[in-house]
């Protein structure tokens, strides 16, 4: 019993930073659920894939009915994530995990700096590509935007689906800099669309670990019902935070995550 | 909420909906029985049978393929949505997400 009211609490907190941040919460709930539940790693990577297809739904549910979410970049950038993904297990048969890893992490720490760097969103872009609006409560202002480097991003999202695919995470933490900073779209824009397209590549994973038999409910179902609350209440907080506070939260979970790679590449018991 | 949008989110709302009522169906018989959440999944050929004799496992599992296949079914509604507006590059590209979707799940099967 105490052990389910665990999971609960920290599936509960996964999904609040996790939708808050368009990350999907995976990032907390495999080193949690490893370290501190000692459950084994591939039951873990499942049952954090069906914890980020949970974040994915509930949040949007939130996020589009704001107009948050810019559909059309998010179903643009799937089929580059998508098809980085299937890639993923020919990159793992080719290059050492552990090199993988480290270059991951450093990417990571490249971004928060970046992000740092920047203090927030400048003035939105008018460049009439996949141009999209939205309330922000916030500032109480209506935000127009479009992207730019459109070709350059939906290259990276490649990479970025190839990650996921090999990490088993759902690379929200690398498509939020790479629409937020290289393609020029407002944070919150970038969080909402982010959540919309970690669902579909978790999705494809979580496919392939039911077939295989790594889902254990005994995991999964607490996991999954907390994930979903916290989930509920992120948007909320993604919605009227200012983007400056978002982005501080974002560096932080990125750094960590980042020291995570590291620490698991140098062979650390995660 | 345009058309695409509003089918979005009618989708996710209803998959959500419908995953958790089946596994709070699951856990309910689960404590009826004295039954601990079950250590795996019902495979798919069994679910129909375990489903009729009430199995808690079968409810528990139905309604985790349930969540799984939300944002499968949310793809297909956002391309029957784009159809409707007739917007053809969007179409091609949500098909094009659709197959590379399905062709993953079937290699990973392999």
């Amino acid at each position: 019993m105490g052990v389910l009211i665990g999971i609960l609490l920290v599936a509960f907190l996964a999904g609040v930073f996790g939708s808050m941040l368009g990350v999907g919460g995976g990032v907390i709930m495999v080193p949690m659920l490893t370290l501190a539940f000692g459950v084994p790693i591939k039951t873990a990577v499942a049952t954090s894939i069906v914890c980020v297809i949970a974040t994915s739904s509930m949040a949007q549910t939130s996020f589009v009915s704001r107009g948050m979410t810019n559909v059309r970049l998010g179903m643009l950038l799937e089929v580059a994530t998508t098809i980085g993904a299937v890639a993923g297990g020919v990159t793992a048969v080719l290059v050492d995990g552990r090199v993988l890893q480290v270059c991951f992490a450093a990417v990571l720490l490249y971004v928060v700096w970046q992000m740092n760097r920047r203090r927030g969103d400048g003035e939105p872009l008018r460049t009439g590509v996949l141009e999209a609006g939205y309330y922000d409560p916030a500032s109480g202002e209506e935000v127009r935007y479009g992207v730019r480097r459109t070709r350059l991003g939906f290259v990276l999202c490649l990479g970025a689906g190839n990650v996921s695919g090999l990490l088993g995470v759902g690379g929200g933490a690398f498509k939020v800099p790479i629409m937020n900073l290289l393609m020029g779209a407002p944070l919150k824009a970038t969080i909402a669309t982010s959540n919309l397209m970690i669902g579909v590549t978790a999705a494809t994973s979580a496919a392939i670990f039911y077939g295989r038999g790594y889902m254990d409910p005994h995991w999964v179902v607490p996991a999954a019902l907390g994930i979903l609350a916290g989930a509920r209440l992120g948007p909320r907080l993604a919605v009227r935070l200012p983007a400056r506070v978002l982005s501080v939260t974002f560096q932080v979970v990125l750094g960590v995550f980042a020291v995570l790679m590291v620490l698991k590449a140098i062979g650390a018991p995660l | 909420m345009d058309p695409v949008e509003r089918t979005i989110r009618t989708v996710l709302l209803v998959g959500i909906a419908v995953s958790v009522g089946l596994m709070a169906v699951g856990l309910v018989l689960g404590v009826a029985r004295g039954e601990a959440l079950p250590r795996a999944m019902v495979p798919i050929s069994a679910l129909p049978a375990a489903l009729a004799r009430l199995e808690p496992a079968a409810y528990v599992s139905l309604g985790l393929i349930v969540l799984v296949a939300t944002p499968f079914v949310r793809v297909v509604g956002s391309l029957v949505a784009f159809a409707f507006e007739r917007d053809r590059t969007y179409v091609l590209i949500t098909t094009i997400v659709l197959v590379v979707m399905c062709l993953s799940v079937l290699l990973g099967r392999a």
